[in-house]
């Protein structure tokens, strides 16, 4: 009797308004769920040529409407919380959105092109990065431990299978199984550190954590403990050091859109979720968190910066910048409040341009043998195709943090936040850490600008070559208006600092 | 906006490069320099020299959030190093080599760099001021390294970046430094000069400030990138390079420590250091500059000694001493091209730039021998010379502050003739024991061709040069009354 009214209790409480309301707060992530499903169908019921345009049509349908939504909420001042707390549609949430459908586009016309060349089947690819897509958007919009966890995963899920996508390349699979296992282990460590969090703290929703932790608290060793756990698990994901010896392995080894995608989307994804969990929901004992992520951030602009040096295939170079480059926004997670969130925000969206720049430029490279990743192979490249070159240099002198690029601009919000916030000895560190890093881009630019004995001339590759000249003009357009970006992400910073109590 | 548009022509002058066919580049490029001279000599003409502070001013906002502004102004310390940027440009383009691969790419280079120096000079904004420091250095370190003219190109390209990224990048902290611990919240220059943090905390602040400029000045001890990216520059870079780029270290010096941090006082006083640095450079460089076999090499050690001067005069922290040393910039940015012009041209024709080797260029050579002579005379500070003038007030400065500092400097100045005459002499004379043999004699191995004397181009190259040497030498004054407010009252070291 008791258990039929508390039934019948929650469906009244839960009429169809409600359901409405809830659903317009997801309304991105729905939107690729469906994209996704529509697309699985044709693909199984579509004569075989037709799959792949078919598929990419709909994907990119999927994503203009996903973006056409999260603008249009954002642009109404962002949504609330939903599901009983368990998403949210604000800020946030619509920030990574946005950046993540226009992530989307770009792989899709990279991996298009790619798959003609390497002789692949198209449809699948697209369905996993919507996918992983759906996972990236629904981690950035997880309020929830349980949420978060479910997204993470799903994000996971079909990241494994895309970096074994190509089946007949044992590098390929070797990466998929080595990426399985260590992203399982990953997983492991967030959900031990997720339990005992909420062992500590009674509840999974993060508003609730916070008020349930109090700075006092921090002497409770179930916590800390937690606490650690989610640490190493966020590090795994975000490939920090000492946590970081899968990133080049499978980067190296999956097939290139699937690189430039999760080198990107993962590490946005993954810091949606650091600041979220970390930001908002343990904010009160950030002293403690603070000096974990400390930790791994000195340790990743280190180790990357200096194994980079020694990399001779531009694929593992970029996996250790990009091991770096996580270092410096960490910087801006550790220095916190509005400027520091807006910071990583706006540096995220950045890293998206420039290095998924970087990654469409070796598509090009691309032929029916193989992928050409070897620094040797882009020697010339500048002489051959004058445009990538000069593009190329722009990406590698951005990630560098040379202005008037947007990479400077980035790191200046980053350094400038940590600063204000008293973590002058880690800006240091990570400023003479950037001067290592020099060394490395500036010799990918070398090779661009080595005149070459093979002038033999590049194919024309229509998706990459729109993805490389859209992130190009971006890097410099947002180096010399940062505001554009910068005035989202301290809007986008807002909800995560609210939710924390500042 | 015309200020916008000094920095900015040079740039879309690069970009425009991109978009013509290579035999009109050089047509192209020398056009655009042309022009951006013409929009320098504008706007000085346009100065009011009895104005204090900046003027055409430009005050946009850039970054609201944090303060940040696109201030553009100019003043009487930055409007000459405009002009000699914009001379020195039209210069190198026009004495570009004929042969050079690539000249496309190297005239848009050229471009580029004179656009990022244009606006490191207007900047009025810290920030601001920062992104065109760093942004030279793009151009910069493409111009060492593919078109070296000898040598190990790339090499000498990544000493240079890294020494003056460790520099620049500890600046940027600097840069935030002064932001966040002045609590002014603001990046204004003309602001930040009237909120000044701690001593201690401007202790702190200079060092990660000033090593960058000291690095890119370059001040002893910290040239040791400079005789590599000299030595293997092609010289129609090392125009611009040397004369030029060097003067942004000091100018910042000027713009940036003096009135930003005038009491960089905890464990000692950086206030008191830097000179003493400076007058180190003024002995090492000449040192360095006798023990050369190779002539580029002297003209780039005399270089690290005259900059000594240059910043001994800035931390004299009066009037006389800082004029002097805006006046020295000017100097040492006209006559070092000439000497490296000079240098490339004897090098051209003999096959060797080796001191040991030539000799006897004289007879052959009688009108490049007539020019070298002057320009060696004005480097070595004659009287009646423009670097007489400039070292003198540098040195009246300089005693001022500590007389033993100008004595010391003093004996540095004799090093000068030292090493510079006997360059000249060693190069276009012969021994009066070694009798010339007629036109085909053998004295040495430099085989000198038939049309030995420099040609009409080339003269057209050089004598701006010279004749503002000369003009400089007799009227100053030119260069000094647009800036009567230099030298500030603030605490000055040993007293």
């Amino acid at each position: 009797m008791n258990g039929l009214q508390l039934a019948a209790a929650a469906t009244v409480d839960y009429p169809p308004s409600q359901a409405f309301s809830d659903l317009a707060q997801i309304a991105p992530i729905a939107t690729l769920a469906v994209a996704m499903i529509v697309a699985v169908l044709a693909d199984a019921m579509l004569p075989f040529p037709r799959r792949g345009p078919v598929v990419m049509a709909i994907s990119a349908l999927g994503l203009v409407v996903a973006f056409a939504f999260a603008f249009g909420s954002w642009l109404q001042g962002g949504g609330h919380s939903a599901y009983f707390g368990f998403v949210t549609g604000d800020n946030f949430a619509l920030y990574f959105e946005m950046l993540f459908s226009v992530l989307g586009l770009m792989t899709l016309a990279v991996s298009h092109a790619y798959v003609r060349r390497r002789g692949l089947y198209e449809a699948e690819l697209h369905i996993l990065t919507l996918a992983a897509l759906v996972g990236m958007m629904a981690l950035a919009a997880a309020t929830s431990l349980v949420t978060v966890f479910l997204a993470l995963e799903t994000l996971s899920l079909a990241l494994y299978v895309a970096t074994g996508y190509s089946r007949r390349d044992t590098t390929s699979q070797e990466a998929a199984a080595k990426y399985l296992l260590i992203g399982g282990f990953a997983s492991a460590f967030v959900l031990y550190g997720m339990a005992l969090v909420y062992g500590a703290s009674g509840s999974t929703l993060l508003p609730e954590i916070n008020k349930a932790i109090t700075a006092d608290q921090a002497s409770n060793p179930i916590l800390i403990l937690g606490v650690v756990m989610l640490a190493v698990g966020f590090s795994f994901k975000i490939s920090g050091a000492p946590f970081h010896q899968w990133t080049p392995d499978v980067y190296q080894g999956a097939p290139l859109p699937v690189t430039a995608f999760m080198s990107v989307g993962t590490k946005a994804a993954a810091f949606a979720m650091i600041i979220r969990v970390f930001g908002s929901g343990l904010a009160n004992v950030s002293t403690e968190w603070q000096v974990l992520l400390a930790f791994v951030a000195v340790l990743s602009m280190v180790v990357g910066n200096l194994a980079a040096i020694v990399q001779s295939s531009v694929k593992r170079l970029l996996a250790y910048s990009g091991i770096a480059q996580g270092g410096y926004m960490l910087v801006g997670v550790i220095a916190g409040g509005r400027d520091g969130v807006a910071a990583v925000l706006f540096y995220l969206a950045a890293y998206v341009f420039m290095n998924f720049g970087a990654f469409a430029v070796l598509t090009v490279l691309v032929d029916r043998k193989g992928e050409h990743d070897k620094l040797d192979d882009l020697t010339g490249l500048g002489y051959r195709n004058q445009p990538l070159g000069i593009l190329m240099t722009v990406f590698m002198l951005s990630l560098a943090g040379f202005p008037p690029l947007v990479g400077f601009i980035g790191k200046f919000f980053l350094f400038r936040a940590a600063v204000a916030g008293g973590w002058t000895w880690l800006v240091v560190i990570a400023v003479l850490a950037s001067v290592i890093s020099v060394a490395y881009y500036l010799r990918v630019v070398y090779h661009v600008w080595t005149p070459s004995a093979e002038e033999a001339h590049l194919r024309r590759m229509p998706g990459p070559l729109v993805a490389v000249l859209a992130s190009g003009i971006l890097a410099l357009i947002l180096g010399v208006f940062p505001t554009l970006i910068l005035v989202a992400g301290l809007t986008g910073a807002a909800p995560v600092l609210v939710a924390a109590g500042h | 906006m015309i200020l916008t548009a000094v920095w900015l022509l040079p740039a879309l002058g690069a970009l425009a490069l991109a978009f013509v066919p290579t035999a009109q580049a050089r047509m192209v490029a020398a056009l655009f320099a042309l022009a951006s001279l013409a929009l320098t000599l504008a706007v000085a003409v346009g100065f009011d020299p009895s104005h204090h502070g900046y003027q055409f001013e430009q005050n946009v906002s850039w970054i609201p959030q944090f303060g940040v502004s696109y201030h553009l102004g100019v003043d009487g310390v930055s409007l000459w190093l405009l002009v000699l940027n914009a001379l020195l440009t039209v210069i190198a383009v026009f004495a570009t080599d004929r042969r050079m691969p690539r000249t496309r790419g190297f005239l848009s280079m050229l471009l580029l760099l004179e656009g990022a120096m244009a606006g490191l000079f207007l900047a009025a904004d810290l920030l601001l001021f920062y992104v065109f420091w760093e942004g030279m250095l793009i151009p910069a370190y493409f111009l060492i390294w593919l078109w070296a003219e000898s040598g190990d190109g790339r090499r000498a390209a990544i000493k240079f970046i890294l020494y003056t990224l460790v520099g620049s990048l500890l600046a940027l902290v600097g840069v935030i430094g002064e932001y966040v611990y002045t609590g002014a919240r603001s990046f204004d220059l003309g602001f930040l000069a009237t909120h000044h943090p701690s001593p201690g905390i401007q202790f702190g602040l200079f060092f990660l400030l000033g090593l960058a400029f000291a690095i890119k000045v370059p001040l002893f001890p910290f040239h040791g990138w400079l005789p590599d990216a000299y030595g293997v520059s092609p010289t129609a870079f090392l125009v611009t390079f040397a004369g030029v780029m060097g003067k942004t270290g000091a100018y910042a010096m000027l713009r940036i420590l003096i009135p930003l941090l005038p009491q960089p006082q905890a464990w000692w006083d950086w206030n008191a250091v830097m000179p003493v640095l400076a007058v180190l450079g003024i002995f090492w460089g000449a040192l360095m500059a006798l023990a050369q076999r190779d002539l580029k090499q002297v003209v780039a050690y005399s270089s690290v000694s005259h900059m000594g001067f240059i910043v001994l005069g800035i931390f004299s922290l009066n009037q006389q001493g800082q004029q002097g040393a805006v006046v020295q910039m000017l100097n040492h940015g006209i006559i070092i091209p000439a000497l490296f012009l000079l240098v490339a041209w004897v090098a051209a024709r003999t096959g060797t730039r080796d001191r040991s080797v030539l000799k006897d260029l004289a007879p052959r050579m009688p009108v490049l021998t007539g020019v070298f002579l002057i320009v060696t005379l004005a480097a070595l500070g004659l009287p009646g010379l423009n670097s007489f003038v400039g070292e003198f007030m540098t040195l009246l400065g300089a005693w001022q502050l500590q007389p033993w500092l100008a004595v010391a400097a003093c004996v540095g100045l004799i090093l000068a003739p030292v090493y510079m005459l006997r360059m000249f002499q060693g190069v276009v004379y012969a021994a009066p024991g070694e009798q010339l043999a007629g036109p085909l004699h053998e004295a040495g191995r430099n085989q000198v061709a038939a049309r030995a004397d420099i040609t009409g181009s080339e003269l057209a190259i050089i004598v701006p040069l010279v004749l503002l040497m000369i003009f400089l030498g007799l009227y100053p004054y030119v260069v000094t009354h647009p800036m009567p407010a230099l030298g500030i009252a603030y605490p000055v070291p040993w007293r």
